[in-house]
């Protein structure tokens, strides 16, 4: 008996194999150079990211499933690749003012940045169950270490234990999900889930909601977010920056990949995501009201955000995914401007997650108040900004004639509206006058404004001409045809 | 073209102010002066090119599931909007010089101009989603400057207040867009007339609508923002809040609300009534109670344009077109009101009229100012603010007549308040500081003329304005005035 060849298509995993080279180039100049300073790992790290998207280039509009239909690079996730890659690039920046004693060494930090991210396009290209399996661990355990890396501190220690702890447990459901649906239907393959999913067995049910647990769980989604507020708080800032971005893009990914093979067109069985939606969006809305660190209420704002998120899986159909991509795109120019500025303002320290640094912050250092404000003013959905059009996306996918449509959009209009006080509340204090002293002098290093220019480049030009956005995606450039 | 030069001059301006130095103070002045005095310039072209000032442009803007345009007009009815604000703006920005710190004035012209762009970008747009877009937009500023530049603990709390209640109201009528939308698949909804949603939907829709529009106007009982912005906004802002900004509700009703819901406003139209005249009085019971004199005038704006909401619903052809006269009018007023109790809360340190008083004796021209304010806000004949309400008046009750008959009691009593905000600031014996400088200074007598003279020729030459308004009501609401009640 011979064993016939797995056929390869080196094109469609190019981009991870460009990463991956990167990440190993990183740990052996760790390795051969113990002086190797951060700058230069760092670097090497960002210039992975460029050439590994200059390899996604040639994919650019194909389509290709590879390793025996485990693995699809097709036009979905071209677009989330680039933003994985993205947020890496920009998460590299706001990591290069760590100091030394932040502890953890520069060299497996960038290593498991690298590595993390290649788990995320995992993910995105998974076109089965056991794909989904391996890219989701292999991005977990490489940030179980990263929420760790600031363990001089303890409250990074506790993040990175909560996480472990959780985050297996989530694992677990995932995986027991995975096999429950493998008995419903027999196969691995993502595309066999839909003839299951049309007779809703229960061991379809049982398999697809637990399933819909460990995802809920990647992606802080209530009423499986509790981790989130500690952990996010814990971690060293550039980590909760690729935690409230990556993870979500990567998450994002799977959860639509699955729910398009599965359904294909609503379903009564999507109605437990619809009330999850509706959940995140007040949890993540009304938590985040009191909350007076920054880490904590970005927490709480990506909880609501994943809310919003879920909404384009209404209906189920093509303008959905596009609506997806677009929110997830604004959301990722936002968040990884809002840490940015955060990193900048903090010079390498954490002072600045703290809500009081903030106090009358305009007047004395303005360029980076009016851009942080900007950032959360995307976040609250305030128009010519990014996040605002995504908003009117999401509104018109739950438009869609159905009863949980019009709730589902009726709770994000009032989610908005909290989060008009949340967001608000800090760009109130930057601009507040400051009674007491000044705050103690804060950052200005060229890294992070890359970032944060990036950042606000995006919620703009995004927010204004949203059309540049759907031109430059092949995904999103073919739905506008 | 020229007509997005009205709207982004004045952004072009500000963005122009970042590349002076912060503290070239003299430079800063001068040309956010020179922008708001060209950005008028500008769009007094209007008023005499062809076609009774119509421009319109439209240029294709988002192309998904639903279309979006960039589609920006200027007329009949829009005309006079864009001249109240560019006109109103000059005064605010002239009058803002004195009340900014050096350190933060380049930021503070920076918003007022940004503002202007905000309002000028509301009144021209013709597409729904840009009509939203500036709708949101300029609660931005305005939050930004309460709690940023007033140097006071409740105007930074009146910030909230101002945000929620207004942001509230923009969520519900994007909620509104979204649902109209749906049906029309196109933000460009003016273009094909009043779309044909079943009489449910409409009803809602037009609502949402509605709720948006009585919260920022403000109208009872939707106006509990009102006392506290007006109150303690910086000078220059709440003239522009409540000579400009308070018009965009009812401005929105003209353009969008009777044109696309014909039938839910007929329909709606007792309730909304009810409202009106309950604005009215309450408004003007409110303003006869206050102390605090920019209170006071905040209470009479609640109370001036319930009129105009009464206007709108008597569904009367004077009245519908006189509304615009009013409009402008009470934002010429309003915003010359604001700025002299500006100046005079600055000489004398407080607002309460109980504490202070007399000043005629020793600001003469600080008196005659006033006082045409004054005369104009309680519809003195010869002023423009007469000419509004007398013909709303006449309108209304052709078809109104009980809630014009009861409406008729806040124009008494808007003498009564109006007179004793002027006697309070300005006759009784003085009790001042008698040794502060009291009088006008030239700048701020130059800055609000403008604003009177506009008064005086309204109110002398009311029909300069008022005929060529018919032509706007007929393209925006003749559909509404014919309509049934669905």
């Amino acid at each position: 008996m011979t064993i016939a060849p797995v056929a390869i298509s080196w094109t469609a995993l190019a981009p991870m194999v460009v990463l991956a080279c990167g990440g190993l180039v990183v740990m052996l100049v760790d390795l051969l150079s113990r002086s190797a300073s951060r700058a230069v790992l760092y670097g090497i790290g960002v210039v992975s990211c460029i050439a590994a998207f200059a390899a996604m280039l040639p994919l650019y509009g194909r389509s290709i499933v590879t390793l025996n239909g485990a693995f699809a690079a097709d036009r979905f996730s071209w677009t989330f690749d680039a933003l994985l890659l993205f947020t890496l690039a920009l998460t590299f920046l706001l990591s290069s003012l760590r100091k030394a004693d932040d502890g953890g060494s520069p060299g497996s930090y960038a290593a498991l940045l690298i590595f993390c991210t290649i788990g995320g396009m995992v993910m995105a290209g998974a076109n089965n169950l056991i794909a989904v399996f391996l890219g989701i661990e292999q991005l977990s355990l490489a940030l179980y270490v990263l929420a760790g890396t600031g363990f001089p501190r303890e409250s990074s220690q506790e993040a990175a234990l909560k996480y472990v702890l959780l985050g297996s447990l989530a694992s677990g459901f995932l995986i027991f999900g995975s096999a429950l649906l493998y008995g419903a239907d027999g196969s691995m393959a993502l595309a066999a889930l839909a003839k299951a999913a049309a007779s809703l067995s229960p061991l379809f049910v049982a398999g697809f909601a637990l399933f819909l647990v460990g995802l809920g769980f990647k992606l802080a989604l209530a009423p499986f977010h509790t981790w989130a507020p500690d952990i996010y708080e814990g971690s060293p800032l550039a980590v909760t920056a690729f935690m409230a971005v990556g993870v979500k893009v990567a998450t994002f990914a799977v959860l639509a990949r699955v729910v398009y093979a599965a359904f294909g067109h609503d379903s009564p069985a999507l109605v437990a995501l619809w009330a999850i939606a509706i959940l995140s969006m007040l949890v993540g809305n009304f938590g985040a009201i009191r909350q007076r660190n920054l880490k904590r209420l970005m927490a709480f704002s990506s909880i609501a955000q994943a809310g919003y998120i879920v909404v384009a899986l209404n209906g189920v159909n093509r303008e959905g995914l596009s609506a997806m991509l677009f929110y997830l795109a604004a959301y990722a120019f936002t968040t990884m401007g809002a840490f940015g500025v955060m990193a900048l303002l903090g010079d390498g320290s954490e002072s600045y997650a703290d809500l009081d640094a903030y106090r009358g912050l305009f007047f004395k250092r303005p360029w980076p108040a009016a851009l942080m404000a900007l950032f959360f003013f995307s976040l609250a959905g305030i128009p010519a900004t990014a996040g605002f059009y995504g908003k009117i996306l999401l509104l018109q996918l739950a438009f869609n004639g159905t009863a949980w449509g019009v709730a589902m959009a009726v709770t994000l209009v009032l989610g908005t509206l909290i989060s008009f006080y949340v967001y608000g509340k800090v760009v109130w204090n930057m601009f507040a006058a400051v009674e007491g002293e000044a705050p103690a002098a804060s950052g200005n290093a060229i890294a992070p404004w890359i970032a944060v220019a990036a950042g606000a480049l995006g919620t703009i030009v995004f927010g204004v001409l949203p059309q540049t956005f759907y031109a430059s995606q092949p995904f999103l450039a073919a739905a506008a045809k | 073209m020229l007509i997005n030069a009205v709207i982004f001059a004045p952004l072009l301006t500000a963005v122009l102010l970042l590349f002076v130095p912060r503290t070239a103070s003299a430079a800063l002045k001068g040309i956010a002066l020179a922008g708001a005095l060209i950005t008028f310039v500008l769009s007094l072209t209007f008023l005499g090119s062809s076609q009774n000032g119509a421009a319109d442009q439209s240029v294709a803007w988002i192309s998904g599931t639903w279309l979006a345009s960039y589609h920006v007009r200027i007329d009949s009815l829009r005309l006079f909007f864009v001249l109240l604000t560019t006109l109103v703006s000059v005064a605010c920005i002239w009058a803002a010089f004195s009340y900014a710190d050096e350190a933060r004035l380049r930021g503070y012209l920076f918003l007022l101009l940004a503002f202007e762009t905000t309002l000028l970008g509301l009144f021209t747009a013709a597409d729904l989603l840009l009509f939203y877009v500036y709708w949101d937009l300029m609660l931005i500023p305005v939050f930004l400057l309460l709690v940023g530049y007033a140097h006071s603990a409740a105007a930074r709390r009146a910030a909230w207040y101002y945000l929620i209640y207004n942001g509230a109201g923009g969520l519900v009528l994007l909620l509104g867009v979204i649902a109209l939308v749906a049906h029309t698949h196109s933000f460009e909804v003016l273009a094909s007339g009043a779309p044909q949603l079943s009489g449910a939907m409409e009803w809602w829709i037009f609502l949402s609508f509605a709720l948006a529009f009585l919260i920022k106007t403000p109208a009872f009982p939707f106006h509990s923002w009102m006392p506290p912005t007006y109150t303690h906004a910086p000078t220059p802002v709440v003239a522009m809040v409540a000579g400009v900004q308070s018009k965009a509700g009812l401005f929105a009703l003209l353009a969008f609300g009777l044109p696309l819901f014909p039938h839910a406003t007929r329909a709606l139209a007792p309730i909304l009534l009810v409202l009106a005249v309950c604005s009215i009085i309450y408004g003007a019971l409110a303003a006869l109670g206050q102390r605090d004199m920019k209170t006071l005038v905040a209470f009479s704006s609640l109370s001036h344009l319930g009129l105009v909401w009464l206007a709108l619903f008597a569904f009367d052809i004077t009245s519908v077109s006189a509304s615009i006269l009013m409009l402008v009018s009470h934002g010429l007023i309003a915003a010359a009101l604001f700025l002299l109790m500006g100046f005079v809360e600055e000489r004398v340190g407080t607002r309460d009229l109980a504490v202070f008083g007399g000043l005629a004796l020793r600001a003469p021209r600080l008196q005659a100012l006033m006082l045409i304010a004054a005369m104009g806000a309680l519809g003195l004949p010869g002023l423009s603010g007469f000419a509004g309400e007398f013909l709303i008046l006449i309108g209304s009750w052709q078809t109104q007549p009980l809630y014009t008959a009861i409406a008729l009691l806040a124009v008494v009593l808007a003498t009564v308040y109006v007179l004793q905000l002027f006697q309070g600031i300005l006759h009784r014996p003085l009790r001042a500081d008698a040794q502060a400088q009291l009088e006008l200074r030239p700048r701020e007598i130059w800055l609000v003329a403008p604003l009177l003279a506009a008064i005086f020729f309204l109110g002398l030459w009311p029909g300069w304005l008022n005929d060529r308004t018919p032509m706007a009501i007929s393209n925006a609401g003749t559909t509404a005035l014919q309509a049934t009640p669905r």
